[in-house]
């Protein structure tokens, strides 16, 4: 516990660093080096906790650490660490190029505390303090390029999404606070009997923290915030942030229940729809972050999935169904954090080097730096999902969680679960479409615009790299991981259970085959180089047909690719095609253009906007220009507020 | 006991690598026939390997190790997956519990690289296939969970070996269950290893084939694993098929083994038939017609437990 306070000092230490250097780059190396030890000095404590298999409970009144927690804290120091060695070669850069940097390094630091505090924050008003700093610290991060457009308006639907997000949360905690007279997170309990209460408490709790996370109909401000964020920003967004909303569904799941098991199946609903409509989405941008924004929508799909089963399991409880469901749920979160860094922070490398995000214009860029695209790789197929990597482990738990469900409900639930299970396999089916377009249209066939340089340094190899490290160490050997799963699952979160349903799959056998898979690859690839090298091997032009001016232009684009997968949901994707064509002998002004908009934000959030604003302008009494009209009435209300509490006490 | 199950395990592969070039021998033989033409000899397959095998191997301008190493990842998994099929009434090398999702997602792996070598030439015919195959495979994933998942969820068995175990055919229902079950199978066989009507390997025109187009530029001991390994993707497939009528069979190893090979002459003379008598579908009514086959898939499903 101590070691955990004096890694957040630590860290707290790192923001005098930008303070006492005068020097930008002396000031940035000094204090990513600090935090970087206090987050390495944190990251021991929750590794030697999770290891014990003893949750601590220390109770400050304001401070708790729990499996939980503890296993969260795994999952952002993990992903801090890796990003904290990107941000200061992004900050380098940005440093070389004269911007000012000293803010948003304070930002970052501010977040990272934050987003910790959130996760051992026992009393709820606490939760709620961090809970804005960690929103307001990555607003402000987000619009380091303020002069842009796209940047004002894509920060400012994520400032609103955070405002609403913590409206539903402060109804949650005041109820909760109202029911068992107690501020603190651990004290609260209620039991299904209360009714309605219940029921508005979970519709509180999902809405608020389900936005946070990036359910389908409230995901309309991840793919707005995340392509005009600077990449360390996005990164820790999408790895971490986005995941505190897991986070707090979990937490409401350990006040309120066993849940409804409707409610298993809102949920289970729900996060289908994110899961497939996400990855829908994701084929048809062009915008590399966009696309991975998206992703992230996919797969808070996925762990949600595990948290509806898990649900469902609490309905009738299954224990064995619970810690399917919510053992998948746990690890795809912690693998989803991994690669999901890994592949915002290759996405930053990349527009560094190239200037743009439109895939569009990329490609050839293997022949460049063949690690990179490597590593960029790893990511890919881990979170599709596939084969030897960890996004494939994760997604094997949920499966075992359908097929014992299906065994342990009986009754109409195989069918259901079937459904289920082809549901995501449909969705890894459009991932792997999805990863191989990105991939082959960026790095693979030759470049379609020039690229004179392309430069990755040493502190970008070494943050993806130990990214794409834990990637395959768990997707080979996931039992360590699959027991710190267990043991949180054991602690406080279902009831304390003797049961080794994920323990007892056959983890031994996956290693083996997938050690297998490797080994006998080498040894094939070994035995066709030696093959090649016996009947002769060389390089030569691709087949054109007999056509000889072949140009990079005309590979296959991302869109085309894309195209056959897209006409099909053309409607739910609102994908267009703009074709202007004209009859005349020389074509002049002909052009053709594709674009997909997001069906939520077209069709309901921005109309119902237009329209809230117009009621509102009709009941607007005061009309000043002059904003101190505006404080003095904000101030009049509180004091109104405070004088009626008064009272009424 | 342990060890007579990983010989005969080893056996079945064995024997799946070795015979798995005869089987498209078979089929294309029988084809000629039925068009009026001799074809060529069984074992052509085996002498188009041998001389693939010797030949220089040429790569692309433009490409990179990801279609030096895409031909062995693909032999790598297809192997895999054949190591996990049951043959005769052999219990394959591997087998746990869950290794239908395994079988399922390490195909995905190879198809994953094989799409990726094919954009990694730069040419807009490998695009086309590449596009394709992302495309069709979407909605074949679906189809394998409709049929034999369905079997997983109804049997509460997960591997694939204790899925056919527990095919009973006495019950009409449930023959007739399987049946369309195999069907569905069927049909998404002829979409994974790319035959008619869904793609036609030996049409002479690059725009209008899937599987052939994304190895266009393939030649040597790549061409050679890429063709290999397409042999042996049609014989897991017959064997997946296969395994539907288990009970017909004897539970005696040797006669069993016989009775599965017969069957599997059997679905390749209807594999035969079938593409002698169909022509080609045009790119934009496959989805339809695979959805055709999720759909009896669903049907049959729904049909199957309201009448339980």
């Amino acid at each position: 516990m101590n070691l955990l306070f004096l890694g957040l000092i630590i860290q707290i230490l790192s923001i005098f660093g930008i303070a006492f250097f005068k020097n930008d780059r002396k000031a940035s190396a000094i204090s990513h080096i600090i935090l970087i030890i206090g987050i390495a000095v944190g990251l021991t404590f929750t590794i030697q906790n999770l290891m014990q298999g003893v949750p601590s409970f220390v109770n400050y009144n304001l401070f708790r650490v729990d499996a939980l927690s503890s296993y969260f804290l795994l999952i952002i120091q993990l992903v801090s660490i890796p990003t904290s060695i990107y941000s200061y070669s992004y900050l380098k850069h940005h440093i070389d190029k004269g911007d000012k940097v000293r803010s948003n390094l304070l930002f970052f630091i501010v977040m990272l505390i934050s987003t910790q505090l959130v996760v051992i924050a026992d009393n709820a008003i606490f939760f709620l303090v961090c809970w804005e700093l960690m929103s307001m610290s990555s607003y402000l991060g987000m619009i380091m390029e303020k002069e842009k457009k796209e940047v004002q308006s894509g920060s400012f639907y994520y400032l609103i999404a955070c405002h609403a997000i913590v409206l539903f949360l402060y109804v949650f905690f005041l109820l909760l606070h109202h029911q068992t007279n107690s501020w603190l997170i651990s004290d609260f309990h209620i039991s299904p009997k209360t009714g309605n209460l219940f029921i508005i408490l979970y519709a509180l709790s999902l809405i608020g923290f389900g936005t946070k996370a990036g359910f389908m109909p409230f995901h309309v401000w991840l793919p707005k915030a995340h392509p005009i964020a600077p990449t360390v920003f996005s990164a820790f967004l999408s790895g971490v942030i986005i995941k505190m909303g897991i986070y707090g569904i979990l937490r409401t799941f350990q006040i309120l229940n066993p849940t409804p098991e409707w409610l298993g199946w809102v949920v289970l609903g729900v996060s289908m729809i994110s899961a497939i409509f996400g990855v829908w989405y994701a084929l048809a941008q062009h915008d590399i972050k966009k696309l991975l924004a998206y992703h992230s929508i996919e797969n808070i799909g996925i762990i949600g999935i595990g948290i509806g089963i898990g649900f469902i399991g609490s309905a009738y409880h299954s224990l064995p169904v619970q810690i399917l469901g919510f053992g998948g749920a746990l690890l795809h979160t912690l693998n989803h954090a991994i690669f999901k860094s890994l592949l915002f922070i290759g996405s930053g490398v990349i527009y560094q080097n190239l200037g743009t995000r439109n895939i569009e214009l990329m490609g050839g860029l293997i022949h460049k730096s063949r690690i990179f695209v490597i590593l960029f790789l790893i990511g890919s197929i881990a979170i599709c999902g596939i084969p030897p990597l960890n996004g494939f482990i994760s997604e094997f738990i949920i499966y075992n969680g359908f097929f014992r469900t299906a065994k342990e409900l009986g009754n109409y639930y195989p069918i259901i679960m079937l459904f289920s299970a082809v549901g995501l396999a449909f969705v890894g089916g459009l991932a792997v479409a999805c990863f191989t377009k990105l991939n082959s249209v960026m790095f693979l066939g030759s470049e379609r615009k020039k690229v004179d340089h392309f430069n990755v340094s040493l502190y970008d190899y070494l943050s993806m790299g130990i990214l794409a490290a834990f990637c395959i160490i768990i997707g080979f050997y996931p039992y360590p991981f699959i027991k710190i799963v267990n043991s949180v699952l054991g602690n406080g979160f279902v009831p304390f259970n003797s049961y080794s349903v994920l323990t007892n799959i056959n983890w031994l056998m996956i290693s083996l085959i997938f050690s297998g898979i490797v080994l006998v690859f080498a040894l094939l690839y070994l035995w066709k180089h030696s093959i090649q090298k016996k009947y002769g091997q060389r390089n030569s032009d691709a087949w054109g047909c007999g056509y000889e001016g072949l140009d990079p232009r005309m590979q296959y684009t991302a869109s085309s690719f894309a195209d056959e997968l897209n006409v099909i949901s053309q409607s739910v994707l609102v994908y267009q095609k703009q074709e202007v064509m004209t009859d005349r002998i020389i074509p002049v002004d002909q052009s053709f253009e594709s674009h997909s908009k997001d069906i939520i934000d077209d069709k309901f959030i921005i109309p119902g906007l237009k329209k809230l604003t117009k009621m509102i302008s009709k009941i607007k009494i005061f009309n000043y220009s002059d904003i101190r009209y505006y404080v003095a009435s904000v101030l009049i209300t509180i004091i109104i507020y405070c004088i009626i509490a008064f009272i009424w006490k | 006991m342990e060890i007579i199950n990983i010989i005969q395990g080893a056996i079945s592969l064995l024997l799946i690598l070795a015979l798995a070039p005869m089987l498209v021998g078979i089929v294309n033989k029988q084809k000629a026939v039925f068009t009026g033409r001799i074809g060529a000899p069984i074992l052509q397959p085996y002498y188009d390997l041998k001389r693939l095998f010797r030949k220089e191997t040429i790569n692309a301008n433009s490409s990179s190790m990801i279609s030096r190493i895409s031909p062995v990842i693909n032999i790598v998994t297809v192997i895999l997956a054949a190591a996990m099929l049951p043959v005769g009434f052999a219990k394959p090398l591997i087998s746990f519990n869950g290794d239908i999702i395994v079988f399922a997602y390490i195909l995905g792996l190879a198809r994953f690289f094989q799409i990726l070598a094919a954009m990694d030439i730069g040419s807009s015919f490998e695009g086309m296939g590449a596009s394709r195959e992302a495309t069709f495979a979407v909605f074949a994933e679906p189809i394998f969970f409709f049929t034999i998942g369905s079997i997983a969820f109804i049997s509460n068995y997960t591997s694939i070996y204790d899925i056919y175990q527990s095919i009973r055919l006495d019950n009409l229902s449930f023959i007739i269950f399987i049946i369309v079950c195999s069907t569905s199978v069927s049909i998404l066989a002829i979409t994974e290893c790319s035959r008619m009507p869904v793609d036609d390997p030996n049409t002479h025109l690059e725009l209008t084939m899937i599987h052939e187009v994304m190895i266009l530029d393939n030649s040597g001991i790549d061409l050679f694993l890429y063709q290999y390994s397409s042999y042996i993707k049609l014989a897991i497939y017959a064997i997946l098929e296969t395994s539907f009528f288990y009970p017909l069979g004897v539970k005696n190893y040797p006669l069993g083994l016989l009775i599965f090979i017969v069957i599997i002459l059997f679905l390749s003379v209807a594999l035969a038939l079938a593409e002698t008598i169909t022509a080609r579908f045009k790119l934009k009514s496959i989805p339809q017609y695979l959805l055709f086959a999720t759909a009896i898939g669903i049907l049959n499903l729904l049909i199957y437990t309201f009448t339980k």
